[in-house]
């Protein structure tokens, strides 16, 4: 519309017709700056709607949003939010794009075309849900519950895995956050210190901060990394130990350039020699160690010069950072990590930092490792119910485990070979929610074929993501901004403040538009189908919610009124359990067949001519789940891969160069990226961001935008604790121009 | 007052929160940004590895080159300072540098769209909006970074500055000595000043020395060609106020303004 008003014509105007109009809606500013119809007003007046909880990423920021009309303009941070603040990251602030994104799940549909070439029919929801509960049931008929497999994601994905899990009796699900992320952290943790570590590190009042391999910066979990930088502000020294120069790295005082996969040979020269100088927290061990002397005497081998040799960075480096943990101890965040899921020698990486921030005594202390005391709320979900073991396919012939310290759920590979191979029996029924199981797990290929074989696959998602292109049915579902949903939890960040705690529910901020729906009624419609009507536990999401909240005395009336967060006195962090101990040597472990000593185990090496593919996140994007967001992907619309300077040289390359890739299996990337040279990442390695290079023709802003790194990892790697993959021993050459360039020869 | 905007570069983590939500906040076309955020390095700076940002906006300078381009004609305008209300009146063009806050402001419905202004600025902090066009220009209108104004005169921060997620971003009168943003300055903040000019740029940087190098030898830029610029400018100026003299003609009248107004509230309450 070409309306031109401005101050001096609308006085014009208005005083020829000799009648006083009030002015203060016309004229935007009382500084003298004109309204002009077509400009953009900004947010100031508009209405503020309380009780959002992001989900761009997990870490769940408290929301409001601003609304024009029925129409959400912009989401900020919860001023009264004690976790982010006003605070939200690129991702929250972009939202509203994922909100409105046109290429979004709108109806449900039906593949009349073939899985993996999809051709989609709008359907009822009443056509698609009796085509699912009938499908589902009919698996559950012919081959028993563990017919069924599921593939969960997000908070959405709780509620269906515990039908599937619980009430209908399925093991077979495989949560990416634990097989592909940190359930090897959690269960290594679990048999050092009796606890999952979270990222519960102090890092505001640390006096050093050690990072293996965490690249806060390029991995944005808003109140961490406000926790980060005022550590850092208040003077804590930075420890990055990274092949690369991450965004952590560029922020360090000490940068190990650390060579794959030897992370563990690095922690144990550490330990050895603070213990051999007598500069490791005697005192703590003495009180909270177990098995400390077997420990001791299990790693006096590793001394710094075999460290270094094996690490390839000097011994005096090793002996610098030792001495810094020890002179700093016990205020020192030893971070456990967060995706860990490396090298299939992850479990005893992971022992060897929980050893490490013991032998440091850095438990429960200012700085160190501190849990926060959430608050507690309801969990109202699927009652548990007692299926037996007989069909837990992590249980061998003779019940023993097969991967004893496997997180919870079953080890991913497990439920692809034994679909693969029918043995110890069928699993055709496959029901993925807000997964992307082709860009989450290694052996895409594997993926596809475990996808062909079932009966009936469905999915659940917000996205036309790639796995969406495997489902005979796909379901539109509503997003984090359009549902009632999980109750966030937590306390402020930095501990150096009174203590307080918070409780935070997701709360719509808008209504669901076309016919998306939750996961309460999704679930609830299905187990009506497959006979479960009487299992039901609640009725709406609303309803999960409220009783959630009635169990601790609050209400979402209450809670909307409070300003979307109720907030309440805490605890103090630092009190310690009085059970709590640090098992160095843990006998558990050896009786099953593994080093109950912390044990490094080397990794393969690049075959002549490869690099080892490395990859990690940009602050952008959400692996794979934000890639169509137009102003995401407009801020990173590719991801460059890095490779060291002086081997791009000798290769000819140059930044910017368009470049593809093929692994040691001979698979090619489908799609290709840009060159980035620098001379900080090691010669052995290249760089990309992970969740790049979508397939599906569907994501029109995301499809072919990058390259896709989890096509390139066909080499499958176990960690043999744990059951849950190693997904960076793959290697590549790159394509430039068709023509396959050699990586020289390392270091 | 002079405000102006300090980015700590220690704090930094290069999240781009600050870029998306300008975004959101001014509706800025997808293929244009008000601010930006450039990750530099890793390379070598002094034998020694660095990495940063430059997290980039307009610089609301001292003696703006942008400014001075406008070819629009001149009007009379008067300010009104935000929190005394004194008033002074200037001659300004289409875009001015505010003689209270000094910040540096585009009337829309005067910006002829001729693009003088964006090829001056060194920083490459304006663009000219294809979504804003009407009948003195159909090529859009220039647009940039205001520093907010709408939302620091009604008291709030800016955008970018609230959602920060580092407190990276710190915004301020440096006018002021006890304000935070003149801490900074004392402690060594300063503008990436061009090369060939002497702008005075009021978005500064502080930082790690290495860092601070890495910034300055990789985003420092050039004075624009002012003399090409003006000449293109001046064949603009001569063709676009003829159709802005047959705007003016068809005036709104009462009604006209009423459905505007109408509009505007449309879209503000509620």
């Amino acid at each position: 519309m070409a309306f031109k008003l401005t101050r001096r014509n609308f006085l014009q105007s208005a005083s020829l017709a000799a009648v006083a109009l009030p002015l203060s809606d016309v004229i935007a500013s009382e500084t003298g700056i004109e309204a002009s119809p077509f400009e953009p007003k900004g947010t100031v007046k508009d209405e503020t709607v309380v009780g959002g909880v992001c989900e761009m990423c997990f870490w769940r920021c408290q929301l409001v949003g601003k609304k024009r009309g029925d129409r959400l303009v912009k989401l900020e941070g919860n001023p009264k939010s004690i976790d982010n603040g006003s605070s939200i990251c690129a991702r929250g602030n972009a939202g509203v794009q994922l909100l409105y994104d046109p290429d979004r799940l709108k109806y449900p549909l039906k593949n009349v075309g073939e899985r993996g070439k999809p051709k989609w029919k709008r359907i009822s929801w009443e056509e698609a849900l009796d085509e699912c509960g009938s499908k589902l049931k009919g698996i559950e008929e012919k081959y028993g519950p563990q017919g069924i497999c599921m593939f969960p994601h997000g908070s959405s994905a709780k509620y269906p895995m515990h039908f599937f899990e619980r009430t209908v009796g399925t093991h077979n699900v495989s949560e990416a956050s634990f097989f592909q992320c940190r359930g090897i952290r959690d269960t290594a943790y679990v048999a050092t210190i009796g606890m999952a570590p979270g990222e519960f590190v102090d890092m505001p009042n640390a006096k050093v901060i050690f990072l293996l391999g965490s690249h806060i910066g390029e991995n944005i979990h808003v109140s961490h990394v406000k926790r980060y930088i005022k550590g850092l502000q208040n003077g804590a020294k930075l420890i990055v130990v990274d092949p690369r120069y991450s965004a952590a790295a560029a922020k360090s005082d000490i940068w190990v350039k650390i060579k794959p996969g030897t992370d563990t040979a690095f922690l144990l020269a550490i330990m050895n020699y603070m213990i051999a100088n007598d500069k490791y927290n005697a005192d703590f061990v003495e009180e909270y160690g177990d098995g400390f002397d077997e420990f001791k005497a299990g790693i006096t081998d590793w001394t710094l010069e075999k460290a270094a040799k094996e690490c390839e960075i000097p011994a005096e480096q090793i002996k610098e950072v030792a001495e810094l943990l020890a002179a700093s101890a016990p205020s020192v965040s030893i971070h456990p990590g967060r995706h860990v899921s490396w090298y299939g020698n992850d479990f005893q990486r992971q022992r060897a930092l929980a050893c490490l921030t013991g032998v440091l005594g850095a438990f429960f202390v200012k700085g160190g490792w501190v849990p926060a005391k959430n608050p507690k709320v309801g969990k109202m979900s699927w009652a548990k119910k007692d299926h037996g073991d007989e069909h837990n396919l992590n249980i061998d012939e003779e019940e023993e485990l097969r991967f004893p310290f496997s997180p919870p759920g079953t080890p991913t590979e497990l439920i692809r070979d034994t679909a693969l191979s029918g043995k110890p029996y069928p699993i055709k029924g496959c029901v993925i929610w807000g997964q992307n199981p082709i860009q989450t797990i290694p052996g895409q290929e594997k993926m596809k074929d475990v996808l062909r074989q079932m009966d009936f696959v469905m999915c659940v998602d917000v996205m036309p993501t790639d796995i969406t292109m495997w489902a005979d049915i796909l379901l539109p579902e509503s997003s984090y901004l359009e549902r009632y949903d999980l109750i966030k939890t937590g306390t402020q960040w930095d501990f150096a403040d009174s203590q307080q705690q918070f409780i935070a529910p997701r709360i719509p901020l808008v209504e669901p538009m076309f016919e998306r729906k939750d996961q309460v009624y999704i679930t609830n419609e299905i187990a009506k189908r497959m006979g479960y009507a009487k299992d039901i536990p609640v009725n709406s999401n609303l309803e999960m919610v409220e009783k959630n909240l009635a169990e601790v005395g609050l209400s979402l009336d209450q809670i909307i009124k409070e300003g979307g967060i109720h907030v309440q006195k805490g605890e103090n962090p630092y009190s310690m359990p009085e059970d709590f101990e640090v098992v160095f040597y843990n006998e558990d472990i050896e009786d099953a067949g593994f080093p109950g000593i912390p044990t490094y185990q080397p990794v393969e090496q690049p075959p002549k001519g490869f690099a080892r593919l490395l990859y990690g996140r940009v602050p952008v994007h959400t692996f794979n789940r934000t890639q169509n967001n137009v102003w995401l992907n407009k801020a990173m619309p590719d991801n460059p891969v890095w490779i060291n300077d002086e081997i791009a040289k000798t290769l000819g390359l140059q930044d910017g160069d368009v470049v593809g890739f093929i692994n040691q299996d001979g698979i090619k990337s489908r799609t290709t990226t840009t060159i980035k040279t620098t001379p900080g990442i090691r010669k052995d390695s290249v760089y990309m961001a992970h969740g790049y290079g979508s397939a599906n023709p569907l994501m029109s802003i995301g499809v072919n935008a990058g390259v896709d790194d989890t096509s390139l990892m066909s080499k499958i790697t176990i960690d043999p604790e744990t059951g849950a993959h190693g997904m960076r021993n793959n290697f590549i050459q790159l394509i430039k121009d068709d023509k396959i360039l050699a990586i020289p020869a390392s270091v | 007052m002079q405000y102006g905007m300090i980015i700590d570069l220690e704090r930094c983590v290069g999240c781009h929160a600050c870029t998306i939500a300008c975004k959101a906040e001014w509706e800025v076309p997808i293929e244009f940004n008000r601010n930006w955020v450039y990750r530099m390095g890793p390379s070598l700076v002094d034998q020694e590895m660095a990495s940063t940002y430059y997290p980039g906006l307009c610089n609301h300078c001292q003696e703006p080159v942008c400014v001075e381009e406008c070819p629009a004609d001149t009007v009379e305008m008067t300010f009104t300072h935000a929190k005394t209300g004194e008033t002074t009146s200037m001659e300004v063009a289409a875009t001015w540098k505010d003689p209270f806050d000094g910040t540096v402001q585009i009337d829309k419905s005067r910006c002829i769209g001729c693009g003088a202004c964006v090829d001056a600025c060194p920083y490459n902090a304006r663009y000219v909006n294809p979504d804003q066009i009407d009948d003195v220009s159909d090529d859009g209108k220039a647009d940039k970074c205001t520093y907010c104004k709408p939302r620091v005169d009604a008291g709030q921060l800016p955008a970018c500055v609230q959602t920060c997620i580092t407190g990276a971003r710190i915004f301020g009168d440096l006018d002021d000595p006890q304000s935070e943003v003149s801490k900074y300055v004392k402690k060594g903040a300063v503008g990436i000043d061009v090369i060939g000019g002497d702008l005075g740029p009021n978005s500064r940087y502080y930082g790690k020395k290495k860092d601070m190098a890495l910034l300055m030898s990789t985003q420092t830029p050039e004075l624009a060609d002012l003399g090409l610029i003006r000449r293109r400018a001046m064949l603009a100026s001569l063709v676009k106020p003829a159709m802005k003299k047959a705007r003016g003609l068809g005036l709104l009248g009462l009604v006209g303004a009423l459905a505007v107004k109408g509009l505007a509230d449309d879209n503000s309450h509620e």
